[in-house]
């Protein structure tokens, strides 16, 4: 199975661009907005109400980046994921790629580097929004930039595993979409709180173990995110989670180039 | 001559539904018109060739290379596809420029090759709306664009005619016309017998997933033509043109209806027998309304060859 660099990057800036007009990037670029709507609001009430014990930054480590990491990663990974194939046949527009001098794999792994790269900016832009709200007081403190910037690597990492999971599963699934509610909200949520190693079969567990509270094992901020974890030590939790993407998308391209695709009339 | 493209066996199956069975033809240089009614198997025959979907059984090859999954083999075919879809959210010019990249040409290449395609098929003003704002027509002529605009050896068309006005098909035959005398391989599907005849001699007939003839068109032509024809005329005085044409030998069978105001009179000699109407309507002081043959499409003919 070989191909071009150059036909992935071509098929990177065509999805790139196409990705960003989607009527459903709107829609999710709205839905990561909420977060810097809610520290907005937080932030006027610590105005007009001040002494009112809410703390900025506090927020902003447990209910922000809670919501990205175990909501709003998942979300998008999933429709944008199992999307890489299944837009293609739903819109009968797979022709157009699959007649190209151009290897399937590479189709594959373009469209993925190209929603990944727009996803990861668009979550970014969202955290970072959200940050400079909470953390105005705060702006020249560099551990709390030290800290959402890993923060920001935990949540791309994850997205880009769970994209590459949900790619794999597009390319031979038909109700990818169904299996990824259940997956998602059913399997990661649960299976990350089973005490052992069990929670390691989650891709959840890997990206907890990467967080500051976890790694040192106390109860700080993010305690109720990592109740019960039994994090693995960072490196490892890295290199998994990079196997994993690789694998995905490894199997992901093998699925795409042997199976045949038909449109449904 | 040597043979572009190669099929050998080559049967489909979708599930338990037959898409083609046992086809083995060579498809020489020139243009060869695939002609057969709805659900004939055309189009699995085009998606065959184009390595699109895998044969059941059998072997598909241009010029001499394996198809499935044989990527750099696709640089040398422009394929349009039947079905009218298309990256809605894009304009023409970034459907073109984005597909056109797609190949190892140059930017400057890209763009060149994009605005010639374009304004070949008239979209060059319409190049910057989306496509979602666009006519039928002109999706179909945006579709015949980005098949035709990396200047392929080999181009398949599925139903290219569909969908266009009398003066864009004129134009997209006169193209297929040129790409022919250019030494290229062109393959036109279609269910209209003449848009065909007005392309090529050379046809392939399918019929329920199988060859059913293959060869000149005059064949065809003949068969046709020996097929009796239903021509219904709805005109002021039915039974006047009736009366008038009672004696004639080319027509076998005369009948009044469906409404009051028609006539329907088989013959065996269409030609003769248009040619002896126009006298008649003249003489005769006939209003006519309309003039059509009932049975004058593909599918009858094909039912009249299968001995239906």
């Amino acid at each position: 199975m070989t191909m071009s660099h150059n036909a992935v990057r071509s098929i990177f800036s065509f999805f790139f661009f196409l990705g960003r007009k989607a009527r459903k990037t709107k829609v999710f670029f709205l839905i990561s907005g909420l977060p810097v709507l809610v520290a907005l609001i937080i932030q006027i009430n610590r105005l007009f109400a001040p002494g009112s014990g809410i703390d900025g930054p506090a927020i902003f480590s447990s209910v922000i980046m809670a919501f990205n990491l175990q909501f709003l990663i998942l979300v998008l990974a999933l429709f944008y994921g199992t999307s890489i194939c299944s837009e293609e046949l739903e819109g009968k527009t797979l022709t157009y790629l699959t007649t190209r001098p151009a290897a399937k794999s590479a189709i594959i792994l373009g469209k993925y580097a190209a929603y990944a790269a727009f996803l990861i900016l668009m979550v970014a832009a969202a955290v970072i929004l959200s940050f400079l709200i909470l953390n105005v007081e705060r702006l020249l403190d560099l551990s709390a930039w030290l800290a959402m910037i890993k923060g920001l690597g935990v949540l791309a990492l994850g997205l880009m595993c769970y994209m590459a999971f949900f790619t794999l599963v597009g390319t031979f699934l038909k109700k990818s979409i169904l299996f990824g509610l259940f997956f998602s909200f059913g399997w990661e949520n649960i299976v990350q709180y089973f005490p052992g190693s069990t929670q390691k079969f989650t891709i959840m567990h890997y990206l907890k173990s990467l967080l500051p509270a976890a790694s040192t094992g106390s109860a700080g901020k993010l305690s109720f995110l990592t109740f019960k974890l039994e994090p693995s030590p960072a490196g490892t939790a890295v290199a998994t989670l990079v196997i994993l993407t690789a694998v995905f998308l490894g199997l992901a391209c093998l699925v795409f180039s042997k199976k045949e695709y038909i449109f449904e009339d | 001559m040597t043979a572009v493209i190669q099929t050998k066996n080559l049967s489909k199956w979708y599930g338990n539904v037959l898409g083609l069975s046992d086809v083995s033809l060579e498809v020489e240089q020139g243009v060869t018109g695939l002609l057969g009614p709805n659900g004939a198997g055309k189009s699995t025959f085009l998606k065959l060739i184009t390595g699109q979907i895998k044969p059941s059984i059998g072997h598909v090859a241009i010029q001499g290379q394996d198809v499935w999954n044989n990527y750099p083999l696709f640089g040398r075919i422009g394929f349009c596809p039947e079905q009218d879809a298309f990256y809605d959210e894009m304009t023409g010019w970034e459907f073109m420029t984005s597909l056109l990249s797609l190949y190892s040409f140059s930017r400057a290449d890209v763009q060149s090759r994009a605005e010639k395609a374009l304004d070949f098929v008239e979209l060059d003003k319409d190049k910057d709306r989306l496509i979602r704002g666009y006519s039928r027509g002109m999706r179909q002529r945006l579709k015949l664009a980005q098949a035709v605009a990396h200047d392929p050896e080999i181009i398949i068309l599925d139903e290219p005619l569909n969908g266009l006005d009398p003066l864009s098909k004129r134009k997209v035959i006169r193209l297929i016309k040129d790409y022919k005398e250019a030494g290229k391989t062109v393959i036109v599907s279609s269910h209209v017998l003449p848009e065909i005849e007005a392309l090529t001699r050379t046809i392939i007939l399918l019929h329920q997933g199988k060859i059913l003839a293959r060869g000149d068109i005059h064949y065809i032509r003949d068969l046709i033509d020996k097929h009796p024809h239903m021509i219904s005329v709805k005109c002021s005085d039915p039974r006047r043109l009736a009366s008038s044409l009672v004696g004639e030998p080319s027509v076998l069978n005369i009948q009044f209806g469906p409404g009051p105001d028609t006539v329907v009179f088989e013959t065996q000699d269409r030609d003769k027998f248009f040619g002896l109407i126009p006298r008649l309507i003249v003489d005769h002081r006939i209003d006519v309304e309309e003039i059509t043959s009932p049975d004058d499409n593909l599918q009858a003919v094909f039912d009249y060859l299968v001995g239906k």
